[in-house]
């Protein structure tokens, strides 16, 4: 069975043979990409295939990798959050500080942050879902606003040092598998279970797919969209606060840089803007294929400042295969 | 009356891929002549039109004015060549005025930019045409769905074109701005002008046609002349096989219906439908009949509780219900299928089998959550069961005719099992053989005890399909008929009293 997890956009689904089956899958422009590019890498360098660089790429992708999970969701409603990068910080530094200034229990640390940033979500979610507000309008303001609290909090210091007992969850491992990855493997299939089988998920698609006709159908519309944009900021808050323990630091603008990445990751894994179209599996493998350009562009010591140009000719070369693959 | 021969469409043919939208069609018009196209949906009618107006760019053959070939790369092109389109889809800027939308692309322009003056003028003159009741003003979005298909016709013949393509042009429309069309296109044909006309309403192509080419699966199959045909013809060439009528038999009900399920007493909306009675019985089909603008579809949403009423009750088998939005009718077991499919409808990217069951996913949930093989074998029963047309249970829906995305939106409601069925307009934009077959559908489903209530502009098919109809004029009820006493006349006197 094909329908499993996907949005359906295939002409067929019965017969082709498996190389033109998987080529119809939206995510196998990406897994192409990312296969490709790894073997190109493992042939030049003899330093990409080996245990620890693999796993440092993982990590490093883990973190972007979370956010770029919840913007999945929100994206797939339809909707965009451009908050995430500043929920990310601003949930960071409120962890850290739980831990430094209130002294709350390290292990209590991480769930309690995770709240925090689901109610920064689930704010984005009430003036969006409940008052019908634009997303992208939304999300701008709440995002100014997290990232200038996070500087009024700290006035621009990093909050450190967060102690041995916390750093395990950002430095430890888990049968061999760093932490953070463990999270952002286990996120992701908890994601992927979801969409394909839990009325959350398919009520998910079909908003995004066409939402009067979700209203119409009785779909409660407002709190499915509310929850989503909950999800995506506790999902930010979550990679703030396992960076932050990586760090041993609470930086102040540690989500910077991750919004960007989590919108191109869901992009180049073949989630449309216009919702209603993508998969988990897809960001999963467009946050993996970002991290290995970024690694592969060090290894070959090619200076850092290329990264986002290679990036963003990846994307447009990825939109482009996809409309070509679409014709075909 | 016809003149020259003065455009033509030589041997066109279409292929995606393997398959051949259209093959080896040729079609030519006269000044002066309206040119029926009928066939089923996808029989090529759309694709020819695309082709015609440039759209599309034929795989083969070639289209030729006054005996000079034509290259269209694109519909500017073919303006140029003095070529227009109404098409069926509403293709209007929503956010723009209708007198804006009318001159699109065509402003005319003095020294200093667009003279809005003068533009504004032209387009109201040119909406006048056809209807005056539209103000050119208001931006198209507040207009119906029959008033943006109006303006649209207006913006095709204000191009100035003297080949113009009415692609189901009557769809949306109710009867008497049918007739104000006619009128307009009489006037078009009496300054020479030539029309390439689309319809399932064959009544209507016998009235208005000269001449009637009727395409099947991509290809030309006869030419007819109105005169010497009859619907029964025109059908047997469309469906390639004998149909024996489009009649329904009329195995109308003998039991009287009993016992009331919807009981509306002096609902008010403000503006839109005032002080509305009726009682829908069980397994019946109710009629609400009326034109545009008579607070049909109105009434069905707020029923639904899309919008709210001002004042009045609805009772549900005699309890007193209030519907504060949509997930509260379909708790109450009642459903409204909306006029606008593709916007309201359905789920374009979704499986036939999911858009079957989004409604009733309750249903499939286990432990492990949702129960795909269980979805899978329910949508495959009711595609058997309803004859939903379909490559697999997993196509997309968008891949489906209008007809068959209508069933599948039936089945949705049948696997739900409402007890109240509101349907608005649902066999618009939907060819004949698939229109036979929901209606059938809805009788059996009389009989089986669902209660109907049937939203339609086309009063021939209310007189088919209805047990009692009710009859609406400016927002208030004017009459209840029962249909075995009724007729086209008097639906229609009281409609527009």
């Amino acid at each position: 069975m094909h329908i499993r997890g996907q949005a359906i956009q295939t002409k067929e689904t019965k017969g082709g043979n498996p190389i033109s089956r998987v080529l119809r899958w939206e995510a196998s422009g990406v897994l192409l990409a990312l296969v490709g590019l790894c073997a190109i890498l493992a042939f030049v360098s003899p330093n990409f295939l080996n245990v620890y660089n693999v796993t440092v790429v993982i990590r490093q992708a883990s973190f972007v990798g979370l956010v770029a999970l919840g913007q999945t969701l929100v994206l797939l409603l339809g909707g965009i959050d451009l908050s995430l990068g500043a929920c990310a910080s601003l949930s960071a530094i409120v962890g850290c500080l739980m831990l430094t200034s209130a002294g709350v229990h390290p292990w209590l640390v991480i769930p309690l942050t995770a709240l925090f940033g689901l109610s920064l979500g689930l704010m984005n979610g009430l003036f969006i879902a409940r008052l019908g507000l634009n997303p992208f309008i939304v999300t701008l303001a709440s995002g100014a606003m997290f990232s200038g609290l996070t500087l009024v909090i700290t006035k621009g210091y990093p909050v450190r040092p967060l102690g041995p007992a916390f750093r395990v969850f950002g430095q430890g491992e888990l049968l061999a598998v760093p932490v953070p990855v463990v999270i952002f493997l286990g996120a992701a299939a908890v994601l992927v279970w979801m969409l394909a089988k839990s009325r959350f998920g398919r009520n998910i698609y079909a908003i995004g797919g066409n939402r009067d006709a979700a209203v119409l159908v009785g779909i409660p519309v407002a709190r499915i969209e509310m929850f989503a944009y909950g999800l995506a900021g506790m999902f930010a808050a979550l990679a703030g606060i396992l960076y932050a323990s990586r760090m041993d630091a609470g930086q102040p603008a540690v989500g910077e840089g991750w919004l960007m990445g989590a919108i191109t990751a869901a992009i180049l894994g073949g989630t449309s803007l216009k919702g209603g179209q993508g998969t988990i599996l897809g960001t999963v493998f467009g946050t993996l294929l970002m991290a290995v350009v970024s690694n592969g562009l060090s290894l070959l010591n090619v200076s850092g400042y290329w990264e986002h140009v290679v990036v963003g000719a990846i994307v447009l070369v990825a939109v482009l295969g996809d409309l070509l693959r679409r014709r075909y | 009356m016809a003149g020259e021969l003065f455009f033509e469409g030589r041997n066109l043919s279409k292929r995606f891929g393997l398959h051949y939208a259209l093959r080896d069609v040729s079609v030519n018009i006269r000044s002066g002549e309206v040119h029926a196209v009928i066939g089923e949906n996808g029989a090529g009618k759309t694709t020819l039109m695309n082709i015609i107006c440039g759209k599309v760019r034929p795989s083969a053959g070639e289209l030729r004015r006054n005996g000079t070939i034509l290259h269209f790369s694109s519909p500017l092109d073919a303006h140029r060549a003095g070529i227009a389109i109404a098409p069926q889809e509403i293709n209007l800027c929503p956010l723009l005025s209708v007198a804006e939308n009318i001159v699109l692309g065509n402003h005319s322009r003095g020294r200093f930019g667009i003279e809005w003056k003068e533009t504004l003028h032209s387009a109201a003159q040119h909406l006048s045409e056809i209807d005056e009741t539209i103000s050119p003003h208001v931006t198209v979005a507040t207009l119906s769905a029959a008033h943006q298909q109006l303006v649209q016709i207006a913006r095709a013949a204000a191009t100035n074109a003297d080949i113009l393509i009415f692609d189901e042009p009557t769809a949306a429309l109710t009867d008497r701005e049918t007739v104000r069309l006619f009128d307009f296109l009489a006037r078009i044909r009496a300054r020479g002008g030539a029309i390439f006309y689309i319809s399932h309403r064959l009544d209507e192509i016998l009235q208005l046609a000269d001449r009637i080419t009727v395409l099947r699966d991509g290809k030309f199959i006869t030419e007819l002349n109105p005169q010497q045909t009859d619907k029964d013809e025109m059908v047997r060439h469309m469906a390639g096989r004998e149909v024996d009528s489009l009649r329904l038999q009329q195995s109308k009900s003998t039991r009287k219906a009993t016992e009331t399920v919807l009981k509306v007493h002096d609902l008010s909306r403000n503006q839109e439908f005032e002080g509305v009675t009726f009682e829908l019985r069980r397994g019946e089909i109710l009629a609400i009949s009326g034109l545009i603008g008579s607070g049909r579809t109105e009434l069905g949403k707020c029923i639904f509780g899309v919008t709210q009423p001002d004042r009045g009750e609805i009772e549900i088998e005699g309890r007193p219900v209030r519907h504060r939005r949509p997930a509260d009718a379909i708790a109450n077991e009642l459903v409204y299928l909306p006029e606008e499919r593709k916007r309201e409808g359905i789920f374009p990217l979704l499986s036939v089998t999911e858009n079957i069951c989004i409604a009733s996913l309750a249903r499939f949930l286990s432990f492990f959550g949702l129960r795909w093989g269980e979805m899978a074998k329910t949508g495959a029963e009711y595609i058997r069961r309803i004859a939903i047309r379909t490559d697999t249970p997993q196509t997309p829906i968008m891949n489906l005719s209008g007809g068959n995305q209508q069933k599948v939106i039936l089945a949705r409601w049948l696997l739900s099992k409402c007890r109240i069925l509101i349907l608005d307009e649902p066999t618009r934009g939907i060819d004949v053989n698939a229109k036979f077959e929901i209606q059938s559908l809805l009788r059996e489903l009389g009989a089986q005890g669902l209660s109907i209530i049937y939203i339609s502009s086309e009063l021939q098919e209310i007189l088919n399909v209805s047990d009692r109809i009710l009859v609406m004029h400016e927002g208030r009820v004017k009459g209840v008929i029962e249909t075995s006493t009724a007729t086209l006349e008097r639906v229609l006197g009281l409609a527009m009293a």
